[in-house]
Order: structure tokens, then C-alpha cells, then sequence
């Protein structure tokens, strides 16, 4: 939201995105990229939204990246917000209740958003058909088409947990828009296990979309 | 700062827009005399009153025979009547060009009478459009895209065969647990090294007596109706779904109640339960007794009495006052300590 007020003085300033007749839309789309661009490089920021059904474990997940206790934590009514130092940038991670009650506010956090984390409980079997119609309502959301997808097939310790394959098979991420980044990795919010290889793909992929692998 | 002496400044603006005026006709004027094949018809200029007037009713009397010609037409010459109508709208095109043109010279009676010829010739050809080739009727339909459509259903279809698929992969994949019983004593030993890693489901109980012993991982409860549950310690979380006149003794990291009717729970939690579509619902410590449940608890993060089995959050009720939907169980209702040491498991689960 913050850059939307920033907007009007960078056209005026930027001329060099504008070589091209002004009359292009495809230059002044260009331009506007490359100025987002760019102010987001100077604060080399992302925005991350943590969703997911309520005892996925999303909470558990960002305060166990953080480095943080993960012995007491309560269901979240509203939403949490980090921002943690990741390789060299600064991701704001929002983490936002997933019950039932509260999931018609996840759209207020769309906005801006360069990565989702969705949060499935592996180990909750009967749920996934609700887990699923719930992911295959907010990736028809537009303000997140342009947003990295990260699947945490989360709590693996607990035995007899699906597999990522299988999540993937149920949630049938496979059907997507082909034009959405996306990867599912299987962790443990409880051990930690997997939990850097999956924000370190997130990270990766949306530096590669806006930061152009600087 | 022009309040002191307005007058001259707004004469002279006004000077300046006259003087701008007047150089813009001067240029028109120019055009026209030297571009005489620009194409207008109006372009030779008369400045006369009388030869604008005769002019324009030349004009106008071929626009009135073309229009008696169109109306005299066979309705079923349609399909080439669309390019007269475009022509005789370029003719009164023509001739409102006309008069802007001399407007400037002309008497102001002339001009809007002029000009109202004009909008009726205008309303007319619009009738007589309108008549011979009828306008669509304009609505919004339901046209399915040709496109998406099959992809639609596909996608579908795919849910469905998925929805299948999923059912079958419960049936394999089925979690431990006790299903679909009605007034039967349930009992469950967990030992550590095996079933103690993993969840542990009760779904559709009627009338039971259950009893989990020892730690496991993660509790599902859905369905359950007029039952008594005693658990042990679960490290993980607790999920209830659905249930009703039932009491539940647990002990976990984290517990969710949804959709509990007249039930009790006497708990020991170290986070906030938390209820969601609950009435009638009532709050009380934890206290389950067996042999070497102290030693699971403390083993499990439990060993202390975190008082939380009061601080429950009614997502149902976001405000400062007392949800109506539970409150804490009065001391003189309560139970008091159960024990379970006698419970021995006599049937193989699921």
C-alpha cells in the first residue's frame, strides 16, 4: 500500500523509462515495473502473507524461523506480524488466524503481497478437502496472482503424516495456472526441519521476479 | 490583489480573447480562400445573409427528396439502405457545418433558426432509421465464453474424481482411532516408541466411555454424542469438531472447540483455548489420575497448572464482556479427580 502514495513523484522524476512514445501502454507498464522496481530494491523488502486452516500450524512456523520460544502459543485471533532479517533482506511476514471465524478478513492482507505460504496440517486428513477448496478460493484472488506460492506440508514428525506428494495429489496443485511459481515443501514446525529450505526457495524466487537476481 | 481595480484587468482580458477571436476567424477565413478543395462544400465564402440563406435551403430541400426517396423505399432492400442513411447523415453533417461556419456574420434569428432545422432533420433521419433498419434489441446475455467453459467443467470434474480419490486414500490412510461406535468402553494405551509418535482420532462415538492412556502427538475429535472422554497428555494440539452433551478430560499444547453443545471440559492447556461456534459450554481443571500420568505430563511441557482452562477465547465473541457462550464450570458441579488406573484396553481400535 505504502508505495501506491509514492507513485505520482517517481513518474515525474524517472524520464528514462519513457524513451518510447508516451503513447505506449506497454512502455508506461514497463516504466511503472521498473520504478516499483526500484523502490523496492532500495529497501530490498518482501511481503509475505502466512495463511492456512486454523492448527496448521502458521504461527508455530514464523516464530520457529524467528528463532523464537514455540512452547506456548494460542490460537491466533487477528494476526501477528514479524519482520525478520533473511539473507539480505527484510521480510514482513504476516501471519493471519485461520479460523473459520476470521478467514473472510485474510483479504485485507492481500495487498502488496510478493509471497504466500500456505500452511496445510499433513496430518489432518479429514480437513484437506476444506484445506483445499480454501487455497483454490484465494489463488483465484487477482491481487495475488503475481505472488510466489509456498506449500508447508507441515508437522511431518507426527507419524503417519501425508507425504508432500500426496498433499500435492489432494490439494491438486497441479492443476494451477501454469504461470504461478510454486513449490511444496514438507516440515516440521515442532523439529524445524525443512523450514529454511522452503523460505529459502520463497525468497529466491521473489528476488528473481523483483529484484531481477541482483 | 486584482479587488482594488478589477475592471481594467477583466476589460483586458477580454480584449485579448477578442483580439485571439478575431485572429482565428482572420486564419479560417485564409483557409478557406486558399484551400478551396479541402473538401468541405461550404468552403467558398459569400459573407451575404441572402446567399448563406439560399444555400442552405438547396441543401436542405436535397436532404427532404433524399429522405421522401429512402421512405418510399422497399422494406425489403434493407441489407444496402445502412450506406444512403450514412450519406444523407454526412449530408446534414454537412450542412451544420455550414451554418458554424457563417454563424459568425450571420443574424442570430438565422442561426438558431438554421440550427433547428438541423436537429429536426437530425430527429428524423434518427426515425427513419429506426424504421428501416431496427436497431437490436440491446440486453445482456449469458453468454458462456466458448473457451473456459469446457475447462470449467474439467477442472470439476477433476475435484470430483479427486473427492473420490481422496475418500479411498482416507480408507488406506486411515488415522488410529476409534470410529463409528454407540455405547461401548473404549480404551487406548499409547506406548512412546510407537503409537505415541503419531495422532489419534475419535469420530462418530455415540454413548461411549473413552480412555487414551499415555502420550501421543495430536487429538481429532468429530461427531461425538452423550460421551465421556479422558485423555492423557497430548503434546501436540487438540481439534473438536462437532460435539455434544459430552465431557472431555484433556491435557494438551493447544485446544480448538468448534461447534460444542452443552458440553464440559476440564482441561490443563499451556495456550488459550480457544471455542468457535459453541453455546452452553463449561470450563474446569484438569484432573485425571493414573499410574505414571504426573511423570507424561511433566515429560510432555504439562507438569504445571497454567490456570488457561479459564482464559478461553470465544471467536464468536470479539468484545471485552463475558461471552454468553461458556463460562466456568461452579465447583459444586464438577466431578473431582477421576481415576484411571483400572482402564485396561480389552479391543483392538479402528
Amino acid at each position: 500500500m505504502q508505495y501506491k502514495f509514492f507513485l505520482p513523484f517517481f513518474l515525474g522524476a524517472s524520464e528514462k523509462g519513457f524513451r518510447d512514445p508516451p503513447c505506449s501502454s506497454i512502455t508506461i507498464a514497463m516504466g511503472l515495473l521498473s520504478i516499483i522496481r526500484k523502490i523496492k530494491k532500495k529497501e530490498k523488502e518482501m511481503r509475505i502473507l502466512m495463511v492456512g486452516l486454523d492448527n496448521s500450524g502458521k504461527t508455530t512456523i514464523v516464530l520457529k524461523i524467528n528463532g523464537e520460544d514455540t512452547s506456548v502459543i494460542s490460537p491466533t485471533l487477528g494476526f501477528n506480524i514479524r519482520t525478520i532479517r533473511y539473507q539480505k533482506y527484510s521480510l514482513n511476514i504476516w501471519d493471519v488466524g485461520g479460523q473459520k471465524t476470521i478467514r473472510s478478513y485474510w483479504r485485507n492482507y492481500f495487498e502488496q503481497t510478493d509471497g504466500l505460504v500456505w500452511v496445510v496440517d499433513s496430518s489432518d486428513v479429514r480437513r484437506l478437502a476444506d484445506c483445499r477448496m480454501e487455497l483454490h478460493n484465494l489463488l483465484k484472488e487477482e491481487r495475488l496472482s503475481g505472488a510466489s506460492l509456498l506449500v508447508f506440508a507441515n508437522k511431518q514428525d507426527i507419524q503417519g503424516a501425508l507425504k508432500p506428494e500426496e498433499i500435492v495429489k489432494i490439494l491438486n496443485l497441479d492443476a494451477m495456472d501454469k504461470t504461478r511459481h510454486w513449490k511444496i515443501v514438507g516440515c516440521s514446525a515442532y523439529t524445524g526441519e525443512g523450514l529454511l529450505e522452503g523460505f529459502d526457495w520463497l525468497v529466491q524466487d521473489i528476488a528473481s521476479r523483483i529484484y531481477m537476481l541482483d | 490583489m486584482e479587488g482594488s481595480n478589477p475592471n481594467p484587468v477583466a476589460s483586458d482580458a477580454l480584449e485579448k480573447k477578442h483580439a485571439l477571436m478575431l485572429e482565428r476567424l482572420e486564419n479560417l477565413r485564409q483557409a478557406r480562400k486558399t484551400g478551396s478543395g479541402s473538401g468541405s462544400e461550404a468552403a467558398p465564402s459569400f459573407e451575404s445573409v441572402a446567399s448563406f440563406l439560399s444555400r442552405f435551403s438547396d441543401a436542405k430541400r436535397s436532404i427532404d427528396a433524399e429522405f421522401s426517396r429512402l421512405r418510399a423505399l422497399d422494406p425489403s432492400a434493407k441489407p444496402d439502405v445502412k450506406p444512403q442513411l450514412e450519406a444523407l447523415s454526412a449530408m446534414i453533417a454537412d450542412l451544420e457545418r455550414l451554418v458554424a461556419e457563417n454563424s459568425y456574420f450571420l443574424p442570430s434569428y438565422d442561426v438558431r433558426s438554421s440550427l433547428k432545422s438541423i436537429s429536426d432533420l437530425k430527429e428524423s433521419l434518427d426515425a427513419l432509421s429506426a424504421e428501416l433498419v431496427p436497431r437490436k434489441k440491446f440486453s445482456f446475455k449469458n453468454k458462456p465464453l466458448k473457451k473456459p467453459q469446457p475447462v470449467v467443467s474439467k477442472e470439476k470434474e477433476e475435484f470430483r474424481v479427486l473427492d473420490d480419490e481422496k475418500s479411498d486414500l482416507g480408507g488406506v490412510r486411515e488415522s488410529p482411532g476409534f470410529r463409528n461406535k454407540k455405547g461401548d468402553v473404549l480404551v487406548k494405551q499409547f506406548r512412546v516408541s510407537g503409537e505415541g509418535k503419531g495422532d489419534f482420532s475419535l469420530i462418530d462415538l455415540d454413548s461411549c466411555e473413552v480412555y487414551l492412556k499415555g502420550r501421543f502427538r495430536a487429538l481429532f475429535v468429530h461427531r461425538i454424542k452423550n460421551c465421556r472422554i479422558f485423555v492423557g497428555p497430548v503434546l501436540g494440539s487438540v481439534l473438536i469438531e462437532d460435539v455434544e452433551g459430552c465431557l472431555f478430560m484433556l491435557a494438551s499444547h493447544q485446544i480448538r472447540i468448534h461447534q460444542a453443545k452443552m458440553t464440559d471440559f476440564y482441561l490443563r492447556v499451556r495456550s488459550r483455548p480457544i471455542i468457535e461456534d459453541c453455546s452452553v459450554v463449561r470450563f474446569a481443571p484438569y484432573q485425571l489420575a493414573y499410574e505414571g500420568i504426573e511423570k507424561e505430563l511433566q515429560e510432555s511441557g504439562l507438569g504445571e497448572e497454567t490456570e488457561n482452562w479459564a482464559n478461553v477465547d470465544d471467536f464468536r465473541w470479539l468484545r471485552a464482556v463475558q461471552s454468553p457462550n461458556w463460562c466456568v464450570l461452579p465447583q459444586e458441579e464438577r466431578i473431582g479427580v477421576v481415576d484411571i488406573s483400572d482402564k485396561r484396553e480389552q479391543c483392538q481400535d479402528n
